[in-house]
């Protein structure tokens, strides 16, 4: 570009090059020292979200939440939003927003013993709301709380009954 | 005399836009800095970088935002620092649109690692957008016009 000159460009490139390296020792420099060191890379995966900080895994497969479905033994619980439950969801399934778990808590779980097998479940592989949720009941006393991961694009995709709210 | 006013109208406002820039950069800064763990969980939601690179950018993007910021401020390396001023904020506009194309219901990470900030993305988009007017409008001031801006640069240099 003619119009910035030459020199202003080497100039630019020294300082941003000299910024680089002072931010590349600060942000190592302060994680070092840091008490809670966090690892330079870390394991992201989809899985890795449903293990709860105390080392359980939540996860259910598929396979096995239909079976507890067809045979009546489970409660399913959906973590995400109202309009979205309303838009479709498991058949039979409770909303319970996580997001509005706080307060609609005691509504929504009504009626459902601590013992009864709770599967909570949102939508996409990174949804998180469902493992909050998890947390959050397993929390309030419900001892068998476990998450549908995907829960309900693997649902639909695989023809298993749902339901509308009109 | 007219000619002073205006360089003067000039002056201030080349000056109160790379100050209020820099503090925009420090005070996004602070809270990542103090809580890149959460941080990275929220780059991580983006769902744009490789997972090898959540932490990574989770640890060095906030050192970047407070160094860049400073510099904004002090005056100093004012063309390294427009530079990166300008490109973070294209960055995230695109990622803020990025996330709002696919309705993405995630916390934008942009001032706070809290989950207290309620997505809202338009909200989010405009706020960026007039940082990246600032932004540009200090590029233009310290690269292309021979405005105070380039004076001031030319004095500074690593």
């Amino acid at each position: 570009m003619s119009f910035i000159n030459r020199q202003i460009c080497i100039k630019t490139s020294r300082q941003v090059l000299f910024i680089t390296l002072i931010v590349l020792v600060a942000g190592f420099a302060s994680n070092r020292l840091r008490y809670d060191k966090m690892p330079l890379v870390e394991d992201w995966s989809a899985k890795s979200n449903l293990v709860t900080p105390s080392g359980e895994n939540l996860e259910i497969s598929l396979s096995e939440a239909s079976n507890l479905f067809k045979k009546g033994k489970a409660v399913f619980i959906d973590a995400r939003s109202r309009t979205e439950y309303d838009a479709g969801h498991i058949k039979g399934a409770t909303s319970l927003p996580y997001k509005e778990a706080d307060w609609k808590f005691v509504e929504a779980m009504a009626g459902i013993s601590e013992e009864s097998a709770v599967i909570t479940y949102c939508d996409g592989e990174t949804c998180e709301l469902s493992t909050e949720l998890a947390v959050f009941l397993r929390n309030a006393g419900y001892k068998n709380v476990k998450v549908l991961s995907n829960g309900w694009s693997a649902w639909k995709q695989n023809g298993l009954p749902v339901d509308t709210e009109k | 005399m007219k000619e002073k006013i205006r360089q003067k109208i000039s002056m201030t406002l080349y000056h109160g836009s790379r100050i209020v820039l820099g503090i925009v950069f420090i005070y996004a800064s602070y809270d990542k800095i103090l809580h890149p763990a959460a941080f990275a969980k929220i780059i991580y939601n983006y769902q744009i970088l490789p997972d090898e690179l959540v932490n990574l950018s989770a640890l060095f993007l906030p050192w970047l935002e407070l160094i860049t910021g400073s510099l904004l401020i002090i005056g100093v390396w004012l063309p390294g620092s427009v530079f990166i001023s300008n490109i973070l904020l294209i960055i995230f506009f695109c990622a803020l649109m990025y996330n709002k194309a696919r309705g993405l219901d995630i916390s934008c990470g942009c001032f706070s690692t809290g989950e207290g900030e309620a997505p809202e993305s338009n909200l989010y988009l405009l706020r960026d957008f007039s940082f990246i007017v600032i932004s540009v409008y200090l590029f233009i001031k310290v690269f292309i016009s021979d405005s105070p801006g380039n004076r001031g640069s030319s004095l500074i240099s690593p």
